[in-house]
């Protein structure tokens, strides 16, 4: 066997002994350049943080704004009921608040609206067809699909810009969407990643949250020690390798210092915020057994241990859960269960520990739905307008079917917005569109940027054109959520 | 357990973009946007006499500072006071001898509108913007530059001309490449591949001088290899891929095959470009880009979008500001863009600007009317004909010199222009760029021919650059290749080949291996008595095959218009619903000695008579290795109706002849394939599977394999945390490395063999004594399997490893 003799004199180096500060911004590819000014050469200012942390709870696949947060009339299921009248499926309820009425099913988030800021006049355009994986696209990163760039998704600025909280955890964490073997995975993908800013700030993605453990331990069918074992092994190697003295140092370190940053987490004491089989039992059942219930106190205890950005979805799966397309109706009742008390709880949790001002959570939705029946015979979900049905027949055309992007809800706690404040309004009768304060997905943007002490109109400069936070660095924050502090 | 990472690092890094989050007050938009209302103001009505070299009256608008400063008359604009501001009161007087622009429209009230506000809020400029066109210009013909003298005995061309540079510069030459380094480095870089132990011994053994070039022309002239490694590079610049956001409702279409057989057989690139430009059907998927479902935005649609790649892939010119706008960084203009895009447009194309219609009408037309212009009335496909000529005659020396600089980026790990798709600015070497342009069109447009110029220069046969941080930071200097880190493509191929753990399928719809050009197909369309036949008719044919022998390898290719079982001796061996597919079966396991019986059961679709057909070739090799055929035609027989689970019919059936469909509607989708089909049944035992070809997984992702809705020329160079964390944890390596450890836990019983053959197999080298000492110390003298895991792993996140240096 060949081996290599060294020379005895070199001098051995341990381990990233010799770390150079340097950021890790690449020099072989040009990084996109975060500009000082816009092009208004306007000094980009960022606005004071009013919180540190960011939840997004995601009701993929359109959450009806009449059936949740905005409740219209109500009209009980009958055979022969015009579908012209039927625009609430629940009957309102009371809420924690005097004269703010949300849908039946969701009792315990009504507990907690005086914390919540719930804005009823979110607006979409319409993107032709009004489809879930555009809209989403549109939600997520700001932008109108295609795009000539790939954008980044909003936990992405986030990363981007404010980085970790606590330096071991990812910034970015994306909990319960599956991105393979569901349908349009490949239009999810489009929007779950960091775009031009680079892997660096992509989100770490957690699909199953009860599994979410598994991410930040040793591979499968191997212990703890082994792990370490295998680490010193690689340092060794790392030291002992003849190249280490004709490799730069930069490149090399660069390297290094991301599988030391990376064991870092796996070796962290925060990594126990991903196990969420070690809540106490009592508390770990308050948020139910369902997949976004454990997402959201997944959510909960990474915030606590310094995540930065964290999105927790029912899970977009065409046809599923709010996405409902007939037996809309018995479908919402499974879903007021399903976000109800995990919701409230995640509220009253963050408040416990007296983290909600700090933290904003945000629940939203591509868009909304109203009234309508599919299931003609030969109609296609694009056509779905040219057929409707006059009136009601079977208990599966009970509920909101058409996609509907004139009024939309966002709920939002924490965060130093308002608690118990209602910001804009829809209308009464069909057509149901915000009458009062519509708000776009740039304002909305805006909104959460401000809030997270993000500028709507930072910009970078990538492929030598500017890039904003908000679409052209126009985006207004809607300052009348904000509370006075 | 912790790690010694100084927490002054981490403090360093989060205080870099805590800086920017500091607080502040928010400021209020500016109510006009300079790049789209003033920008286009100023051009239209000031431009002429006042930018670029023109100053009539002393006064430039070339950039902010220039127009604060003002004229003869003294300063033109007091930002934040239009009402004091000369430039505003010109513009609006009727007086002849003050008036400005002194011929010609005067401005209407909304620009003066717009201009009187852009000044009240103080004239803001984007930052680096002026109307002065930049300095440079690249050339747009080829040039031949002359080549200095050879110094030392270097006499490559490449040599010439990068030593001259480094005497000019005083830079040291860096020392050669060793070569087990240099022969990892030329694998990886011309096939994607690890050189196996016993090649790599073999060739340090070597003592012939000529060897470094023999192995490259080794590694070139094979053609699956080349084609596996490159298929990346192209499906990234070519934006094709297997899957991915379009392809959901057919907005989007494949030219993977037509790009594996262009690269297996080395296509020249002036005619690569020109099947891409003016396409068939197998390669018009990168003209039509992307359709996005919905209304897409005016700088999206297909034509613009056909403007945007073209000008990227074939000339790193990026069109995207145009297809807005007018460019601010280069001189395009969106006229450009649009004349690009209407060239591709079968309608005519209403001119966009910033997404709001112009009233205008886009007039086809291409970049460089120096060279010739396309004709605005021909018919699409005449004015694409006629595009793809004039992106490939020689002269166009843009063409040429883009794409070689595109080899020297992946070759030696940064471009001579950088980045490459902005060629617009100038190389940091123009004779060499020249030279390598002009060489590689005297060569007939031959991308292997570059591929081994470069890589038999001593230049790329040199250590890589020591880089330091922040070295770039004030202009690039070449001092030698640098070292890139693998694609996520190599990293899993070689994972692969140290595991044995590469898939035995894939994903791309392609044959491996170059098809072979003289292949002649057997098999013909047929079917029953009538076409159209009947909706749902269903048809049997049968044919008798005699063999003198049990055949060595056997195979079959079978589609039929809507569907097919195939029986072999009365079994099923294949059914198939998808016409669009040729399938292909192995048979050498149920043909026997004597007569065999191959029947088909093939049944029409749709609701009223539509064509129908069947086509089936069957292969097999004789006892003395020649390959025979039988194909579909008119010696088929076939009765109505339906074959059995055994492929048997009614005993008393009446057998009658085939007819043969001459006039096939299949032709142009499933015949050109067939010779594909066939060389997949004939080339067997293929190398190993490679990553380019399956679809992208959570670790090729992680590792900077992209999403191709845009075109990619340049993959991320650094390891982030993330992937780290992949590496270190992710079940599908882990997985892959289980499974290597078994697979080699039989082969090597000493850590001492396992060892001496990893590092030759893993890094081209042989281990230290110290190396071989720790991995000794880990795993004991015999390695368990969860030892030989932990050696695979510690070796494959080695820096040395990961990287190409």
């Amino acid at each position: 066997m060949r081996t290599l003799d060294l020379d005895p004199g070199s001098p051995r180096r341990d381990f990233l002994k010799k770390l150079a500060a340097a950021a890790t911004a690449s020099m072989m590819m040009p990084a996109p350049r975060l500009m000082g000014g816009n092009v208004f050469d306007e000094k980009v200012v960022a606005p004071p943080a009013r919180a540190d942390a960011c939840i997004l709870l995601w009701m993929g696949g359109g959450m009806a704004a009449p059936e949740t947060f905005d409740p219209k009339r109500y009209s009980p299921f009958e055979v022969g009921l015009p579908v012209a009248k039927m625009l609430s499926t629940f009957p309102a309820i009371p809420t924690a608040v005097d004269g703010v009425q949300i849908c039946q099913g969701l009792e315990e988030i009504a507990k907690v609206m005086d914390r919540a800021t719930l804005l009823r006049s979110a607006v979409q355009p319409d993107l032709g067809n009004i489809l879930h994986s555009r809209h989403q696209f549109h939600w997520h990163t700001g932008y109108v699909p295609p795009q000539t760039v790939a954008c980044p998704h909003i936990g992405a600025w986030m990363a981007r810009m404010l980085g970790p909280r606590n330096p071991v955890m990812p910034a970015f964490i994306n909990v319960g969407q599956r991105l393979e073997g569901v349908g349009e995975s490949e239009e999810l993908k489009a929007f779950t990643t960091a775009g031009f800013f680079g892997n660096e700030y992509g989100p770490m993605n957690l699909p199953d949250p009860a599994a979410a453990a598994q991410a930040v331990r040793p591979p499968e069918g191997m212990d703890a020690g082994r792990f370490v074992n295998r680490d010193r092994l690689f340092r060794k190697l790392v030291d002992q390798s003849p190249q280490r003295d004709y490799l730069s140092d930069y490149q090399q370190e660069s390297m290094l210092r991301s599988f030391d940053n990376a064991h870092r987490l796996l070796s962290s004491p925060q990594r126990v915020a991903f196990d969420i089989s070690l809540e106490p039992k009592d508390h770990a059942d308050a948020y139910g057994e369902g997949h976004f219930g454990k997402g959201c106190l997944l959510a909960r205890r990474l915030v606590e241990n310094g995540a930065r950005f964290v999105e927790v979805t029912t899970e977009y799966v065409p046809f599923l859960h709010w996405d409902t397309h007939a037996d809309g109706h018995s479908t919402l009742e499974r879903m007021h269960r399903e976000i109800d008390r995990p919701i409230a709880r995640l509220v009253r949790d963050l408040e416990e520990r007296g983290l909600l001002d700090r933290t904003l959570v945000i629940l939203a939705s591509e868009f909304s739905r109203d009234a309508l029946i599919e299931g003609v015979p030969g109609s296609k979900a694009s056509d779905q307008t040219t057929h409707p049905t006059d009136v009601l027949k079977e208990p599966k055309h009970y509920g909101l079917h058409r996609h509907f992007t004139g009024g939309t809800n966002v709920l939002m706690f924490g965060g130093g917005l308002k608690k118990g404040f209602v910001y804009g309004a829809t209308a009464d009768e069909r057509p149901l569109v915000a009458v009062k304060n519509p708000v776009s997905i740039r304002d909305l943007h805006a909104t959460i940027f401000t809030a997270m002490g993000v500028s709507p109109k930072t910009v970078f400069n990538i492929e030598q054109r500017p890039f904003y936070a908000t679409e052209d660095g126009k985006g207004q924050p809607v300052t009348d959520l904000f509370a006075r502090s | 357990m912790s790690f010694g990472v100084p927490r002054w690092l981490f403090s360093r890094l989060i205080g870099f973009v805590g800086v920017l989050s500091l607080g502040a007050i928010p400021i209020a938009s500016a109510a006009v946007d300079f790049d789209h209302e003033i920008v286009p103001l100023l051009r239209k009505n000031c431009a002429e006499c006042h930018t670029g070299t023109k100053k009539k009256g002393g006064l430039s608008f070339n950039t902010r500072e220039s127009l604060l400063k003002g004229g003869e008359n003294g300063a033109v604009i007091k930002p934040g006071d239009s009402s004091g501001s000369l430039l505003l009161k010109v513009v609006l007087s009727s007086d002849p001898d003050e008036q400005m622009p002194p011929k010609g429209d005067r401005l209407s009230a909304a620009e003066v509108e717009r201009l009187k506000l852009w000044i009240d809020e103080g004239a803001p400029w984007t930052t680096g913007f002026s109307f002065q066109a930049p300095a440079y210009e690249p050339p747009l013909h080829p040039r031949h530059p002359t080549l200095p003298p050879a110094v030392d005995g270097r006499t490559h061309p490449i040599d010439r001309l990068v030593d001259a540079e480094w005497a000019a510069r005083g830079v040291k030459r860096p020392a050669p490449l060793e070569d087990g380094a240099f022969m990892r480095r030329v694998s990886l870089d011309l096939v994607g591949l690890l050189p196996a132990p016993p090649e790599w011994e073999q060739f340090l053994d070597d003592p012939n001088p000529g060897k470094r070039g023999a192995y490259i022309h080794q590694l070139l002239t094979n053609d699956i290899a080349y084609a596996e490694h490159w298929l990346s590079f192209w499906n990234d610049l070519l934006r094709n891929d297997y899957s991915g956001t379009g392809f959901i409702d057919g907005g989007r279409k494949q030219i993977s095959s037509w790009l594996y057989q262009s690269l297996a057989e080395n296509k020249p690139y002036d005619q690569f470009a020109r099947e891409l430009i003016s396409p068939t059907s197998a390669s018009e998927g990168f003209a039509r880009g992307i359709q996005w479902r919905g209304a897409v935005s005016a700088g999206q649609t297909v034509p613009i979008q056909f403007a945007q790649s073209l000008g990227q892939t074939f000339l790193g010119i990026n069109l995207k500001c145009a297809s807005c706008h007018d460019s601010f960084i280069d001189r395009w203009t969106l006229n450009d863009a649009y004349g690009l895009a209407a060239i591709y447009s079968d309608k005519p194309l209403q001119l966009y600007r910033c997404d709001k219609a112009t009233g205008r009408e886009a007039k086809a037309s291409w970049l460089f009317p120096e060279l010739g212009q396309v004709d605005p009335d021909a018919t699409p496909s005449d004015r694409l004909k006629r595009l793809a000529d004039l992106m490939t005659q020689p002269e166009n020396g843009r063409f040429s010199r883009t794409i070689v600089n595109r080899l020297w980026h992946r070759l030696m790990g940064r471009g001579i222009v950088h980045p490459v798709d902005a060629m617009q600015t100038a190389p940091w070497n123009a004779d060499l760029l020249d030279f390598l342009a002009a060489d590689f069109v005297d060569n007939g447009y031959d991308l292997k021919h570059t591929l081994e110029l470069i890589c038999t220069s001593a230049t790329y046969q040199s250590r890589s650059e020591a880089v330091r941080p922040g070295q770039d930071d004030h202009g690039y200097s070449f001092a030698g290749p640098r070292a890139k880190r693998m694609t996520s493509e190599q990293f899993v191929d070689a994972v692969w080949q140290l595991t044995l753990t590469a898939p035995t399928s894939f994903d791309a719809p392609v044959v491996r291996g170059r098809t072979d050009p003289g292949l002649q197909s057997k098999g013909h369309w047929i079917w029953a008595v009538t076409n159209p036949a009947p909706a749902g008719q269903v048809i049997t044919f049968q044919r008798e095959l005699v063999l003198a022998a049990v055949p060595k390898l056997a195979g079959a290719a079978v589609t039929a218009d809507n569907r097919y079982t195939l029986y072999v001796n009365h079994q099923k061996v294949k059914e198939g619903g998808n016409w669009e597919t040729l399938d292909t079966v192995e048979l050498e396991n149920v043909l026997h000695a004597g007569t065999n019986i191959v029947t088909v059961t093939a049944a029409n679709g749709g609701n009223e008579p539509n064509p129908a057909g069947l086509i089936l070739e069957l292969r097999w090799q004789d006892e003395q290795g020649r390959w025979k055929a039988l194909g579909t035609d008119a010696e088929w027989r076939w009765v109505m109706g339906a074959a059995n689970d055994q492929g048997e019919v009614a005993p008393a059936s009446e057998w009658r002849a085939a007819l043969e469909i001459t006039d096939e509607p299949w032709k142009e989708r499933i015949s050109g394939e067939m010779k594909g089909a066939i060389t997949r049944i004939i080339r067997r035992n293929m190398p190993m599977v490679r990553a380019s070809l399956v679809n992208s997984d959570l670790l090729q992702r992680a590792l900077g394999r992209p999403n191709r809705e845009q075109i990619v020329s340049m993959r991320p160079n650094d390891l982030t945390t993330l992937e780290a964390m992949d590496l270190s944890n992710g079940s599908i390596l882990a997985s892959r490395l289980q499974q290597g450890a078994k697979n080699l836990s039989g082969r090597w019983k000493s850590t001492d063999a396992l060892v001496g053959w990893l590092y030759p197999a893993a890094l081209s080298r042989p281990p230290t004594s110290q190396e071989l000492a720790a991995a000794r110390e880990f795993a004991g003298p015999q390695p368990s399997e969860t030892g030989i895991e932990d050696l695979l792993w510690s070796v494959c996140m080695l820096p040395e490893f990961q990287l190409i240096r």
